[in-house]
């Protein structure tokens, strides 16, 4: 039995059994494929998996993630989620921050493809709870960085002006981030980025962001695919999680009870000295 | 339990035609999600698709039907509204049909805007029917027509990336069409040459190879000027020019004059940069071309539009892919609506009016004798509502009072109707000049078609319900129709209108609902077997004969120039964060934060003669009225021109623009007027 059967069986056994009270999954129609919450178990067949969407990000004008979302609509309800490894990671990180009930959620583990994996670019194509699917390696060393990595500092710093050149301020990249969930965006506020202008301020419209989503990315790539003038923002939050990883020994999306360095530094750990030089 | 579903549309913004679903919960809009497997979007949007969810939902829309007693408005039934209409526009009828104009709506769906023009042609039998096309690009499908035999983009969006070189002339195409705009980089990354010709700074300018700077209104020149370099390199395509196109003597006598140095002249071009553009376009193997409204909204429309055509001709850069003359649509469906026929002098597919054979089919299907007459274009409606010959007009999802020139004049006109009829989503500013108002439905709403600008069909899919008792357009109208006696409107769904559009409709032949939910149709897509047409022109033009002609066109300097009482040149247009009138983005709290309101972009060196500092009050005045507006001082206009964006109602650019119109498209000239300029204290 294929992979999609065997999803949707157990989908189905969960919504029979009334383990759950809807799954959320993804669901293709006439060719289009969109995130979709099943309730009723003749609806099934259309269930897919797809590296094309992730079931974790935030609705907008409401500035809340969509599994918050449902679970605040429905106070009882238990929900199933198909689940991926990145997946898997912004759940873990949005439970840290309050976001999401995990008790509340059942996770039906999927193992991504070596396609898939590729790609993604993605280090961990695989949810540690895996209850479907075979563990594919993931991607290791990263092409894109390696190169950026080899040039001068300013033959970087002029590659990273041109690429903020093209942005034309879609917010896009904090739109689609499962991460991103501040009521109260910075991105928005004049005191960071002169508003009205394109290309908004260099570089502090793209910094703020990649400053509070330091320590919390997962490595999704959502905000790169979402850029209409394809800035390369998967490579410099590789580049992120690498220093959040080599100065704090930090790993975003792992475990629910690690706290989040940036929070926990000021009063715990002492900061190293070469944080202060991290050039990107 | 809890419901949730996204549900696929298309944006209602630029003609970009971007799809995006919808986030439902529970009835409820809560957000907007990209499409990674559509054609264009791919995955992405602009910061005005990201927000096209929240205006839906504003307190301020309407709800109920309005109709003014003494003054004020106050809410009615849909029956006592629509029979109020009914019994006034019967009145106007029976008197004179020509007394009655209706403007349909580039906003709404290619079903409402048929609906809407067999309403005006069989309900109320009048031509006199027409949307803002004619204020955006009317010289497009003039000029277009005269010189390839079809009005509209020559390729598809998704080709320009595959480009050697771009030509941009009057487009903003980052701010205005952000996702063409990608492809255009996109094609720069490949390699591609970029030339951008604007008189202002553009974001686009930033990646150009060549920026040229032309004095508003002369592109006409500029565009002889790169003919004529070309041809003095012998750089034209020989073999495209014998085979496939007429006309060609005409144009190298009228461009032989047009050297660098007299364009220089004209234009402020410098020689060597003109010539150094012109021959890296020549050279390109495939070379697109793309306007906008730069050059169409001026007097010159048409001429601007075949000239970029001439160009395109010369260097054989029509009929193949990631070439063409590519106007970008400016509105969702102001390709469908014009496509529709909500136009005076022609029905759907620009069938025309004057055609004996085509009146007759038409009047056959509709059952009904169908009016001769031309009908009036936008501001000629205008004019004749001032002079008392239009005495009720119709308007459905348009605000002219911000969106046509010389807005003074237009609240004149709306002011000396005897009947006037609002049909919209809001309470726009021309919608308070109304005897009744009616509620109808957003996008979100209601199902349909858009027509984007690169002629891709695309389905519009109901998310929610409607609002309170608004209802969609294409029920209205029906509803309408019905109690004005028609039986000819008795469709029950949006899909039946689009059949009989297939059927009276050749390049829409083959659209069919069934066929569009997996996916859009480029027409022409004359059969249910053809699979659309995503570029045109390919082995003969579109005209009678099969052949692109060329015109051989003179410059000719805008209708009002600069003079020592009004020095300075007024240009006009559209930002990043807002949309035409503003009914839509105003409404939304992100776009409002980046951009709350107008301002006159003025250069640091006028700035400083006038003593004008940045973000100070000044006064502008032209010939038809006056603004207060803020001040920006900025090097992204060249000195003596201001730029006005027109979205503001406070500050409305079109109090001071220009009504003169083209001759033949009847398209005002937004982009140049004479103005003065002074600093103001505001209290």
């Amino acid at each position: 039995m294929s992979m999609i059967d065997n999803v949707q069986n157990l989908a189905r056994e969960w919504l029979d059994s009334k383990e759950v009270d809807a799954i959320f999954g993804l669901k293709e129609q006439d060719g289009y494929i969109a995130p979709y919450l099943f309730t009723d178990v003749g609806e099934l067949s259309c269930l897919v998996i797809s590296n094309q969407y992730r079931l974790c990000y935030t609705c907008r004008p409401a500035k809340e993630n969509i599994l918050s979302l449902m679970l605040q609509t429905e106070p009882n309800a238990k929900i199933g989620v198909v689940v991926r490894g990145c997946e898997e990671r912004a759940l873990i990180e949005l439970a840290k921050r309050g976001q999401v009930d995990l008790k509340r959620i059942k996770i039906l583990g999927v193992a991504c493809s070596k396609e898939d994996a590729e790609e993604c670019r993605c280090e961990k194509p695989y949810p540690g709870n895996l209850v479907l699917g075979e563990k594919v390696e993931g991607v290791s060393g990263d092409e894109n960085v390696n190169a950026l990595l080899s040039k001068s500092l300013p033959e970087r710093r002029a590659f990273w002006k041109h690429e903020f050149s093209k942005c034309i301020k879609c917010y896009g990249c904090r739109n689609v981030c499962p991460m991103c969930i501040c009521k109260d965006c910075k991105m928005e506020q004049e005191l960071y980025t002169e508003t009205g202008w394109l290309p908004p301020g260099i570089p502090m419209f793209h910094f703020i962001r990649f400053y509070h989503i330091s320590d919390r990315c997962i490595g999704c790539g959502e905000c790169e695919k979402a850029c209409p003038v394809d800035i390369p923002l998967l490579t410099i939050f590789k580049l992120l999680q690498k220093d959040v990883k080599d100065l704090f020994d930090y790993e975003a999306g792992m475990d629910v009870e690690q706290e989040e360095p940036l929070l926990t530094t000021l009063d715990e750990t002492p900061m190293r000295e070469e944080v202060m030089d991290v050039g990107v | 339990m809890l419901e949730y579903k996204n549900v696929l549309t298309t944006c209602p913004y630029c003609g970009a035609g971007c799809n995006f679903y919808l986030q439902v919960m529970n009835g409820k809009l809560i957000g907007v999600m990209p499409c990674k497997s559509h054609t264009v979007s791919q995955g992405k949007l602009c910061v005005k698709g990201w927000n096209a969810a929240e205006f839906v939902t504003s307190k301020d829309r309407l709800t109920k039907p309005l109709i003014k007693r003494g003054g004020n408005f106050a809410e009615a039934s849909w029956d006592e509204a629509l029979d109020t209409i009914a019994k006034k526009l019967k009145e106007h009828r029976d008197v004179d049909p020509d007394s009655i104009a209706v403007l349909s709506s580039a906003k709404c769906t290619n079903e409402e805007n048929y609906l809407m023009m067999k309403f005006a042609r069989v309900v109320l039998g009048t031509n006199s029917v027409d949307h803002c096309a004619r204020l955006c690009h009317a010289s497009t499908v003039v000029g277009l027509v005269q010189s390839f035999g079809s009005g509209a983009m020559t390729n598809s969006v998704r080709e320009l990336e595959y480009a050697d070189c771009i030509l941009v002339i009057g487009s903003n195409t980052t701010e205005q069409h952000p996702l063409i705009a990608r492809y255009i980089l996109r094609a720069t990354e490949n390699g591609a040459k970029l030339i951008v010709i604007d008189p202002r700074a553009i974001p686009l300018t930033y990646f150009a190879d060549y920026h040229l700077k032309q004095k508003p209104g002369t592109d006409v020149a500029v565009f002889n000027g790169f003919m004529n370099v070309i041809l003095s390199d012998g750089l034209e395509d020989k073999e495209f020019i014998k085979e496939r196109t007429e006309g060609f003597e005409e144009l190298k006598e009228a461009v032989k004059e047009y050297t660098p140095e007299r364009v220089e002249e004209i234009t402020g071009i410098p020689r060597d940069k003109l010539i150094e553009a012109a021959r890296t376009y020549a050279g390109a193997k495939r070379a697109s071309l793309i306007y906008s409204m730069g050059i169409t909204q001026h007097t010159t429309g048409v001429d601007n539009v075949s000239s970029s055509a001439n160009l395109a001709m010369l260097t054989g850069n029509v009929g193949k892919e990631s070439t063409g003359v590519n106007p970008l649509r400016g509105q969702n469906n102001v390709q469908g609506a014009c496509d529709m026929g909500a136009l005076p002098n022609v029905y759907s597919g620009y069938q025309s009016v004057a055609d004996e054979k085509v009146r007759a089919k038409f009047g056959s299907a509709w059952n009904v004798e169908l009016p001769q007459k031309p009908g009036l274009t936008v501001v000629e409606m205008m004019n004749e509502a001032d002079k008392g010959n239009i005495k009720a007009m119709y308007i459905m999802g348009e605000n002219p009072m911000i969106s046509d020139p010389d807005t003074s004049h237009v609240r004149k006109g709306l002011e000396n109707l005897e009947f006037l009829v609002v049909q919209d989503i809001f309470l726009t500013e021309t919608a308070q000049l109304a005897d009744v108002v009616l509620p109808a439905t957003s996008y979100a709403e209601k199902e349909g078609t858009f027509t984007s600008t690169e002629r891709l069909v695309q389905m519009v899919r109901k998310a929610i319900e409607p609002l309170g008792d608004s209802k969609a357009d294409w029920e209205i109208i029906c509803n309408l129709a019905k109690m004005m006696g028609s039986r000819e409107f008795g469709y029950s769904s949006p899909a039946e209108i689009m059949d009989e559009i297939a059927s009276l409709t050749p390049s829409y032949g083959g659209i069919v609902y069934d066929r569009l939910r997996s996916g859009g149709l480029h027409w022409p897509c004359p059969s249910r077997e053809h699979t659309g047409t995503p570029y045109l022109h390919k082995e003969k033009f579109t005209r009678a004969n099969g052949k692109g002609k060329f015109w051989g066109i003179e410059f000719k300097e805008p209708a009002e120039l600069p003079d020592e009482e009004y020095p300075f040149t007024l240009t006009t247009g559209r930002i990043m964060f807002h949309f035409h009138t503003g009914t839509m983005t105003r409404k939304t709290e992100l776009l409002n934060r980046e951009v709350p309101t107008g301002y006159v972009e003025v250069a640091p060196k006028d700035a400083a003669r006038l003593g004008l500092a940045n973000g100070e009050f000044a006064l502008v005045q032209t010939r038809r009225g006056q603004i207060k507006i803020k001040a920006l001082v900025t090097e992204r206009v060249p000195e003596g021109v201001i730029f006005i964006p027109f979205h503001f109602a406070e500050c409305a650019a079109n109090v001071l623009t220009n009504p003169a119109l083209d001759p033949k498209a009847k398209i005002p000239e937004f982009k140049v007027c004479a103005a003065k300029l002074e600093k103001v204290k505001v209290s």
